[in-house]
């Protein structure tokens, strides 16, 4: 007779958008590093798109609080093994960094590239934290189904680096952007994204069995099913290996919405 | 009750035949003690309930058919000669001889003998027929004295009559009246019985699983003739454990708040029988037994009625006591009977709620709309004060005036309760009550003084006792004190009284000590003489009330002599010389209570031996073992003995009868049901019945309470933390039943009967099974009755329909109890 | 730490009159609800903001025909290793000086990820104060030299209360009678400190198998995923990271800083 924490459609944005935030955020910072510099565009899209959206989260993850004003009862306490003790200080943490970079990424001079590389490429752990730690939040509670997903916290850092990428793509796209070199190179690493994606949600049920239940078969599965592994992952997947031309807001698109089903089922399977 | 409830712990068996956990928890208590130790528990109940939860088994049998079960145990411990020879032989009335003319049922196709149709009914079988006794009684010696035969032979003994009696309720007649399984009742009889002889006790509780039918008293004789068979009464752990009802329900009957007794269990006077004290007292006073002395407390209760004003000369102001035209009136449902013809025009209602409460409670309202005016003195707003408005009646075809008087509960004031072992504990005020809030005491006592203002000046005869009566109790006379008040019912010497040399024993006012220091001159006053002892003098010479007394049990006294005060004269166990035996030695090492101890010093300095033990002795603790009535332990009954052969209205011997509304003929005899019942007959289809084998009214219904609410809920529906224990009103119905109605856990049901219907939630469940009753299937629901139309408004299942409006307007033939645990009903699934 | 203190809740004396739950709400002023029909006497379903003390009635048909109906008067298990307690991220759940487990109404933001890290459903979040709320184990009581208030109003003593060790020994002696008189499966849950949870502060005496009781049978601390959960993810970043390393490497390595060529704008065009 265990009880739900009664989670809905704020903190389903929150982990999804906060998965954005650091896919984009560690997206940008390889980019920025190992890139060239005419992927610029792409690393300064991804710092400001991570800084945009861990802000939003900020609000989210307030706003779901039964009494907001208190949010920063959470830094006045610090615990090592507690995802949610922890996610809130790396929350702060990552959003310095993104603010960091984003201002270093629109200043030029090669001395300012410089701390802004150096900078990221110590940010770029609070970007793959951001994205990981809600799963593990999940898997570290006492409730059926969340608490038997080892993979969790690898699936959602795999899903925050498709979406991430997807949505720095999709920026690149509307800012007509799309001619670039920067930004095949984004969808490329997207595609390698998906595909590890894909391996680990195989992994993820593999180890899952039955446990599975709530998501793979019951109300969520169609969602799950048609929503996150044919929509969002195999369709795009096969889109930009097939070489079909349609306009690059499609593909994006389809990952962008697959990853938020993926929160959206997995959060509501103990709603 | 004869016994103590802490006592309960040292019992072998405990049979449950009520509802105890629910209904007692914290008297229960003791039951799980018993358990802790070892103890076997049976639940006798038609309904699987927390009480069976807790047993080692539950004995399922059809409501009403309580005799045939009580009747094959004891048919079961004679056969198998388990019965307990020596209390039997010595204790009881065994070996008595009774008249020849006499016969059983077993002779007289379920009829005892001397049935007189009054005929007054002509065919009305509403009307009830009456016994003549003549032949209910022993065979007398020379002397006068009633004759035995200690071998139990005589074919004439009550012994060979009870055993002839009941060779008929055979364990295959248990099976087919009550419904229970041979194997599980012959399980249980070996149990049960097993407790007989010296090293074992079992006891026996009982309340309202066996008085609420049409021969509720037969019940308990059987169960306490049971008792006596095993010799479980007067021993540590046995006894008859009668569980009574509201907190100061004993204390009620003590002081006896009843049409039929004065207090102390002194017969009401009747009008033609009891023209004048001294034909009362003659007629009333038996030969032998404590009883002898019941002059010294009448005249003792007149004095503390009517103080100086009762004097030798006019009879201690007994004219004045108003007298029953009859012993068949006055009862509640008489009461509600004659209310309802128009007689009874004006009602005080303190502390009751009989909109609710009362059974045929329809009839109830309809009564009370009658009346011309209506006094309710209660702690909260009741369905009875605002009976003008009960739903579907319009208040201005209401004629009845309603005044409504807030009364102070317990915490509101000092006081005391007397609980169900006799037990005598003082409260004090916790809290002042709120606003013009009263007590009740106060109520009746600034009532009385204005009531003697306005009779001030009548020369009448018949009003002089109402006026000189006295209602002050301590200096403010609208704030009596109740301690004055335990005072007067404890009883004080009316004047200095001194013993034959002339020492004062008592100075005036001073407040006894013992009953037996009461007179029937008029020096004494009591308003209750079994409540002597709790209130007496402290060397300082302030009153000590002793219902305040808080030293728990102890090793050296489990039973607790340090706690409140227990009538009669602080005595926890009754009876107990039959603890001992006839030689006055414990039965039993394991067994022992009191014991006659000849080496203690005697009652003068020249004598020797004396009753010791765990508790205070019965009567006159130097009464030797071998003197006269010294081996006879039912000191209040004139013959001392425990009573098989016990008349009463309906027969010496507890005989089955099917409750009136019953789905089955007898299979007993052709007699159906106790052929003196009370069935009142009243117009407007207000008491219809429902026939034998009814296909209207085919289920046996029984009606009773739950832990979480009390009575008529008005305590417990009214209060948010309480009303939430329960969704709603609710039926409990068998799985088979609910499948043969298409009935799902939760469904909205209505359940009818001849009188009414009720609209609950069906509560589906594996507690109830159908019986198997001669061979075929009988369904038994359950209903809880503590539901009315008000409640708590967050709580919308706080409110419900009244479970009162099925039952009938039928009664015992002794105390005329209604039959609410007995009767028949219909089912069916409210379509939506 | 002062001596650990228990509850020792010994469902064979339970005759379920629920006068424990009453005294509960009596004592610590918790409001009447709405109950749900359950079906049995039972209400309320599960442990709520409002009742910290809930009886259960359990009906079970046995084997041989009979019936047993099974009592039992749960509460919060004051967990010697709580998930509630090291969930909590802003260290508003506290263990006492007595070793209970308490919620500082005046620190809890209501994040509610305590109630989805209770093996056993207790805490419940209530939505007028927006904090969580649960057993206090009469937090004031004790501090004042009382016991609990459900169970001084126990009038079977089912509920004892005391020092741990004490009733530990005093509950051993209780299961071995029990089982001389033939409760075959009577069983003490939660007593062994070296059990799971390491050992439950408020345990129990049952009748049944923990089931029975909607009891997990082997209840574990949620936290104890964490490190497994977070190296995992830790492994899958790595990945995901090598993944837009390659992709950003490739030929953006190789022609440093070579004009944009046709193809790249194809390839650009078919995104
Ligand atoms: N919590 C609580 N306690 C109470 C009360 C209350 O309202 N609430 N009321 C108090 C009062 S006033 C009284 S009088 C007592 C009453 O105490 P009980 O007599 O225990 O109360 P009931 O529930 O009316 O009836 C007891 C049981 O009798 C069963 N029964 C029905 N017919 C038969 C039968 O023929 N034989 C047998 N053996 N059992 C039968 C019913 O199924 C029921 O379970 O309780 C007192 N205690
Ligand atoms: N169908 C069915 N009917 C039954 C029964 C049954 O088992 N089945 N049981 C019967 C039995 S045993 C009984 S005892 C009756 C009970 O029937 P009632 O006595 O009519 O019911 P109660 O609710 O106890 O009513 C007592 C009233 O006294 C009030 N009260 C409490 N304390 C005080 C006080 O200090 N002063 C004053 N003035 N008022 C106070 C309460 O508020 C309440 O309204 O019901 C009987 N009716
Ligand atoms: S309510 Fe009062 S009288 Fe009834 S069981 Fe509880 S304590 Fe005893
Ligand atoms: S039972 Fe649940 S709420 Fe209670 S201490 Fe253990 S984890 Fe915390
Ligand atoms: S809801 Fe309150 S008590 Fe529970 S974890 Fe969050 S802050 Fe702590
Ligand atoms: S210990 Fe106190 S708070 Fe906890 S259940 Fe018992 S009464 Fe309620
Ligand atoms: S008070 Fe005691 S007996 Fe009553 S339900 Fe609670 S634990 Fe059981
Ligand atoms: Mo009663």
């Amino acid at each position: 007779m265990l009880k739900s924490p009664d989670w809905h459609l704020l903190i389903v944005w929150y982990f999804f958008l906060g998965g954005i935030a650091g896919g984009a955020y560690f997206t940008a910072a390889i980019a920025d590093n190992f890139g060239s510099s005419r992927d610029r565009s792409v690393f300064r899209v991804g710092y400001v798109l991570a800084l945009l959206l861990v802000s939003v989260c900020g609000v989210l993850l307030i706003l779901d609080l039964g009494t907001p004003s208190r949010f920063l009862n959470m830094l006045k306490s610090f615990k090592f093994l507690d995802p949610m003790s922890i996610g809130a200080w790396m929350l702060g943490v990552f959003g310095m960094f993104a603010f960091g970079s984003s201002v270093l990424s629109f200043v030029d001079g090669e001395r300012m590239a410089r701390l802004r590389r150096r900078l990221s490429l110590i940010g770029i752990i609070s970007g793959f934290f951001i994205a990981a730690y809600t799963g593990v939040l999940l898997s570290a509670t006492a409730l059926p189904f969340w608490r038997e997903a080892r993979l969790m916290g690898a699936l959602f850092l795999a899903s925050g680096a498709s979406t991430g990428m997807a949505a720095i793509s999709l920026s690149l796209y509307l800012f007509g952007e799309s001619a670039g070199e920067g930004y095949k190179k984004v969808k490329r690493a997207d595609r390698y994204a998906i595909m590890f994606e894909l391996v680990v949600l195989a992994v993820f049920l593999a180890l899952l069995g039955g446990a599975a239940g709530p998501i793979i078969s019951g109300h969520l599965a169609p969602l799950f099913w048609g929503g996150l592994v044919v929509a969002g992952l195999v369709i795009p997947l096969l889109l930009d290996v097939s070489g079909v031309r349609l306009p690059g807001v499609v593909p994006a698109a389809l990952v962008l919405v697959g990853g938020f089903i993926l929160r959206y089922v997995i959060v509501m399977a103990n709603a | 009750m004869t016994t103590n409830l802490i006592d309960i712990q040292h019992s072998d068996v405990i049979m449950c035949t009520n509802n105890m956990a629910e209904n007692h928890p914290v008297a229960f208590q003791w039951v799980m003690k018993a358990k802790e130790r070892g103890a076997k528990v049976i639940h006798v109940d038609p309904r699987f309930t927390r009480t069976s939860a807790v047993s080692d088994i539950h004995v399922p049998l059809r409501s009403g058919t309580n005799i045939a079960f009580f009747g094959g145990l004891m048919n079961y411990a004679i056969q198998k000669n388990l019965y307990f020879k020596d209390y039997v032989v010595h204790y009881t009335n065994a070996s008595f001889l009774i008249d020849p003319a006499f016969k059983t049922p077993t002779d007289l196709g379920g009829l005892f003998e001397g049935l007189e149709q009054t005929g007054k009914g002509g065919s009305d079988p509403h009307v009830a027929d009456t016994y003549n006794k003549s032949s209910w009684k022993y065979q007398l010696d020379g002397e006068g004295n009633p004759k035995r035969d200690l071998t139990l032979q005589d074919p004439q003994s009550v012994f060979q009559l009870l055993k002839r009696h009941y060779s008929r309720y055979t364990v295959d007649m248990v099976e087919r009246v009550c419904g229970i399984p041979k194997a599980k009742f012959v399980e249980v009889a070996q149990l049960y019985c097993g407790t007989s002889g010296r090293e074992k006790t079992g006891t026996i509780t009982y309340a309202l699983n066996l008085t609420q039918h049409t021969n509720g008293v037969q019940n308990i004789r059987a169960l306490c003739m049971l008792q006596l068979l095993l010799g479980n009464i007067g021993r540590p752990g046995g006894g008859v454990v009668a569980l009574r009802g509201h907190a100061n329900v004993q204390g009620a009957t003590d002081l006896e708040l009843l049409y039929h007794e004065l207090p102390g269990y002194l017969p009401m006077p009747l009008r033609d029988a009891h023209p004048d004290l001294k034909t009362y007292l003659e007629k009333e006073t038996p030969k032998g037994g404590f009883w002898v002395n019941r002059p010294k407390f009448m005249v003792s209760l007149l004095k503390a009625f009517y103080g100086d004003a009762a004097t030798k000369d006019n009879e201690f102001g007994y004219q004045w006591l108003p007298k029953r035209a009859s012993a068949d009136a006055y009862s509640h449902q008489h009461i509600f009977v004659d209310m309802y013809k128009g007689k009874v025009k004006a009602f005080f209602c303190d502390g009751q709620n009989p909109a609710v409460g009362g059974p045929n409670a329809k009839l109830a309202r309809a009564a009370m709309q009658k009346l011309e005016w209506l006094v309710v003195v209660d702690i909260f707003l009741t369905e009875t004060a605002e009976v003008w408005k009960t739903p579907g009646t319009s208040p201005k075809d209401v004629p009845t005036e309603v005044f409504f008087i807030p009364a102070a509960p317990a915490a509101e004031k000092d006081g005391s309760l007397t609980n169900t072992m006799r037990l005598i504990q003082g409260h004090e005020k916790s809290v002042k009550p709120p606003g013009e809030v009263q007590t009740d005491a106060q109520f009746v006592c600034t009532l009385s003084h204005r009531l003697q203002k306005l009779y001030a000046r009548s020369k009448k005869e018949r009003d002089q006792g109402f006026l000189a009566a006295n209602f002050t109790f301590g200096e403010k006379p609208d704030h009596p004190d109740m301690e004055l008040v335990l005072k007067e019912i404890n009883g004080f010497a009316t004047e200095e009284i001194t013993d034959k040399d002339g020492k004062v024993v008592y100075k005036k006012n001073q407040p006894l000590n013992t009953f037996a220091h009461m007179t029937d001159d008029g020096k004494t006053a009591s308003g209750c003489w079994i409540y002597t002892g709790v209130t007496v003098e402290g060397p300082d010479g302030k009153l000590v009330n002793k219902a305040n007394a808080h030293k728990p049990p102890d090793k050296t006294d489990y039973l607790a002599h340090g706690w409140a005060f227990s009538w009669p004269a602080n005595r926890r166990i009754l009876y107990h010389r039959a603890s001992a035996d006839l030689e006055g030695k414990p039965g039993s090492e394991k067994k022992k209570l009191i014991w006659w101890d000849p080496a203690a010093p005697g009652q003068t300095p020249d004598k020797q031996g004396k009753w010791v033990g765990l508790d205070v002795p019965d009567f006159n603790a130097f009464l030797a073992p071998d003197a006269k009535g010294g081996d006879k332990p039912f000191i209040m009954r004139a013959d001392l003995v425990g009573a098989f052969f016990g008349p009463l209205n309906d027969g010496p011997f507890p005989e089955h009868y099917e409750p009136i509304e019953s789905p089955t003929r007898n299979l007993l005899s052709k007699q159906q049901n106790n052929p003196v019942a009370k069935i009142w007959s009243l117009p407007e289809q207000k008491n219809d019945l429902a026939s034998v084998g009814s296909k209207d009214y085919p289920y046996v219904i029984t009606t009773y309470r739950l832990t979480e609410h009390h009575l008529s809920g008005v305590m417990s529906r009214y209060l948010p933390m309480l009303a939430e224990l329960f969704e709603s009103h609710f039926a409990e119905i068998s799985l088979e039943l609910a499948k043969e109605l298409g009935i799902a856990n939760g469904d909205k049901v209505t359940v009818s009967s001849p009188r009414g219907k009720i609209v609950a939630r069906a509560m589906v469940t594996n507690r109830l099974k159908p019986f198997k009753i001669d061979g075929k299937t009988v369904h038994q629901i359950g209903v809880p009755w503590h539901w009315g139309w008000k409640g708590v408004d967050s709580l919308p299942g706080s409110r419900g329909d009244i479970t009162n409006d099925l039952s009938a307007t039928v009664g015992d033939p002794t105390v005329y109890i209604q039959e609410t645990k007995a009767f028949l009903c219909n089912v069916k699934k409210v379509e939506v | 730490m002062a001596r650990t203190l228990a509850m020792f809740t010994d469902t064979s004396l339970c005759i379920g009159c629920r006068a424990c739950q009453v005294a509960c709400k009596e004592w610590n002023e918790l409001p009447s609800e709405q109950p749900e029909w359950t079906g049995s006497y039972q209400n309320h379903n599960t442990f709520t903001d409002k009742t910290y003390r809930l009886v259960r009635f359990i009906e079970k048909p046995q084997a041989n025909g009979e019936l047993s109906w099974l009592l039992m008067s749960d509460v919060c298990k004051h967990c010697a290793q709580a998930g509630c307690l090291d969930a909590c991220p802003t260290g508003a759940i506290y263990r006492t000086e007595y070793g209970t487990v308490n919620i500082n109404q005046d620190v809890c933001n209501g994040c509610r990820y305590c109630v989805s890290s209770c093996p056993f459903g207790v805490v419940s979040f209530n939505h007028d104060t927006g904090r969580a709320n649960k057993c206090t184990f009469c937090n004031d009581r004790i501090h004042n030299g009382l016991g609990p208030a459900c169970a001084k109003t126990c009038p079977t003593e089912s509920i004892q209360f005391g020092f741990r060790d004490e009733l530990v020994t005093k509950a051993g002696k209780r299961v071995a009678t029990l089982k001389d008189m033939g409760y075959k499966d009577a069983q003490l849950y939660g007593a062994d400190s070296n059990g799971p949870l390491g050992g439950l502060n408020a345990f129990f005496l049952l009748l049944d198998k923990p089931t029975t009781y909607a009891l997990p049978e082997k209840p574990a601390l949620p936290q104890r995923n964490v490190i497994v959960d977070s190296l995992l993810s830790v492994g899958s970043a790595l990945l995901v990271g090598v993944g837009a390393l390659l992709a950003f490497r490739q030929r953006g390595g190789a022609a440093k800083s070579a004009p944009a060529t046709d193809d790249q704008v194809k390839d650009g065009g078919h995104a």
